[in-house]
């Protein structure tokens, strides 16, 4: 319990620091789901899926470095399962962000 | 000086968004925020506005009503010092240490700008620099360490980061200049020397950390085979809790770390770059380095030191630490005296991580006190040391007082070098630290 408690907190602590990035990104998203509002039921789940699986892919292969890390550095199971975790984390998140804008294509 | 604090005639960024709905969200489900406020008209006084003292007195002004709450310190800016060793092995910008402590005072605290100089614990009172007497009910001490320099012969704080002299103590800019001669060092290699004195230490592992990352410097710069990496401990071993001693000494070995026990630096020679080690039985020995690491020893402040509140007996006599019980972390003779931090004289624990895990005891026992309940909880002396050994990897080690091993998570092996550890200590952790500062966790 406290565990999940502190991990709420650094990821609040983290948010602070990119809320001037975050915010606009934020409310530029809503309006664009807003808008969208009654497309969003097009977009097929396999689609969304493949946005998780290549950007999830993207952050496995690019977290390590961008944390001045590398893959050689994965010492036991415990890091590859923290590191898919937050890759699939990502993935989640970009196809959250895109499903608005993916809802804008038209439609075939 | 005083005044209430926060003064900043605009809000920070920390303060607007700290009064946000999420704030206010994490605020409201907080555990501390969960039970009624006590009421009182006691006056605390926390002295010291480390990681210690701010994040006792943001939980004391979530958990009383009407306290007065007075806080003794005259530094403005707060430092988060466990990041020191990645500015000094060029991992972090100086500026990802350096904040200010006006955006983290609670709003109703008194903020006295000053440095106690004196403690009168008999008679409930502190004694400011200018000679302000400010009495109190209640007395939490977080004054931290004093690093003791004047006991290494020749040793000037000034002069780090020139001819090869460095040390990751005394401030963000000697952590900065550490790493300026650091990178200058790797380039062309030469003979290190590392210190460990014999002294408690704050965060033990920074000795280490620093090892192990001049060691991966040089062998990233290609100029680890035109270098020699001694490191010179005053002690029989390199660090307190055996199993980490032995998987560090067997790391070194194979990294080509040469390892001298029982040598306490004595003297330096800035000049000539030479500096004079002492065995126990007083035989001194003058090393040449091009690189030398210098771990200042460490003891009370002089205001504890010297006063009643400090251990008048015991292994924690000499350094003048307070004299606390080291379960309920309570003054062993005052009982409206509490320690955190550093400055407490336990065994093992002088790292944020401790602070982490004892300010909601501390808190809760001042509580406690206030209501006439007798302290309940028990502190049993956890703390962690990411300890780095290259850049990219680290071992989460987490010990307790009899230095067992505890790790927070059972899957963590704490003596496996592991990405996930890096990445706490390189970007998790300091969110952590500031939660634990605005008492939250």
């Amino acid at each position: 319990m406290y565990e999940i408690w502190l991990a709420m907190n650094i990821v609040y602590e983290i948010a602070l620091d990119l809320w001037p990035a975050l915010l606009p990104l934020l409310l530029v998203w809503l309006a664009v789901l807003l808008i969208n509002r009654q497309r969003l039921g097009k977009v097929a789940p396999s689609t969304l899926l493949a946005v998780v699986a290549m950007v999830g892919l993207v952050a496995v292969l690019a977290l390590p470095s961008l944390t001045k890390s590398s893959l050689a550095d994965m010492g036991y199971w415990v890091d590859w399962a923290f590191l898919l975790a937050m890759a699939v984390g990502f993935g989640v998140a970009a196809a959250a962000l895109l499903w608005p804008v993916l809802a804008m294509r038209p439609s075939r | 000086m005083e005044h209430s604090s926060p003064s900043s005639p605009e809000l920070s960024r920390r303060q607007w968004l700290l009064g946000s709905a999420g704030a206010a969200l994490l605020a409201s489900a907080a555990p501390s925020a969960q039970a009624a406020k006590l009421k009182t008209q006691a006056h605390i006084v926390i002295v010291g506005s480390g990681l210690g003292g701010l994040a006792v007195a943001n939980r004391l002004i979530a958990m009383l009503d009407g306290a007065k709450i007075t806080l003794i310190d005259s530094k403005r800016e707060h430092n988060y010092q466990p990041g020191y060793t990645l500015v000094a092995t060029g991992v972090w910008p100086v500026s990802k240490v350096r904040d200010r402590n006006a955006d983290f005072v609670p709003s109703g605290v008194n903020w006295v700008q000053e440095m106690a100089a004196e403690f009168d614990p008999a008679n409930n009172a502190v004694v400011t620099a200018t000679g302000q007497r400010i009495p109190y009910d209640y007395l939490v001490v977080a004054m931290g360490t004093h690093q003791d320099w004047s006991l290494i012969e020749g040793m000037d704080v000034g002069a780090i980061g020139q001819k090869g002299l460095t040390s990751v103590y005394p401030s963000p800019q000697a952590a900065q200049a550490t790493w300026t001669s650091m990178d200058a060092f790797r380039k062309k290699g030469g003979n290190a020397v590392l210190t460990l004195p014999a002294t408690p230490l704050k965060c033990a592992g920074a000795p280490l950390k620093m090892t192990f990352m001049l060691r991966d410097r040089l062998a990233q710069s290609g100029t680890l085979d035109k270098s020699k990496v001694t490191f010179y401990s005053a002690l029989g071993n390199v660090f307190g809790v055996k199993t980490v001693n032995d998987n560090v000494l067997s790391r070194w070995r194979d990294l080509g770390i040469a390892v001298e026990t029982t040598q306490k630096l004595q003297a330096i020679d800035i000049g000539a770059q030479s500096a004079r080690f002492v065995t126990p039985e007083g035989v001194t020995s003058d090393v040449p380095y091009d690189f030398i690491h210098v771990v200042p020893p460490m003891r009370a402040p002089d205001a504890i030191k010297n006063s009643d509140l400090a251990w008048k007996e015991g292994p924690f006599a000499a350094g003048g630490w307070l004299e606390v019980d080291k379960a309920s972390l309570q003054h062993r003779r005052y009982k409206n005296v509490f320690g955190i931090g550093d400055i407490n004289g336990t065994p093992r624990g002088k790292t944020a991580a401790t602070v982490k895990k004892s300010a909601p005891i501390v808190a809760q026992h001042l509580v406690d006190v206030i209501a006439g309940r007798e302290p309940g909880q028990k502190f049993d002396g956890y703390t962690s040391c990411p300890l780095i050994v290259k850049e990219g990897s680290a071992m989460l080690i987490e010990f307790d007082y009899e230095g067992r091993l505890t790790p927070s998570l059972p899957m963590i092996e704490p003596l496996q070098a592991s990405y996930l550890a890096w990445l706490m200590k390189y970007r998790l952790l300091k969110p952590a630290y500031m939660a634990t500062l605005k008492g939250r966790v």
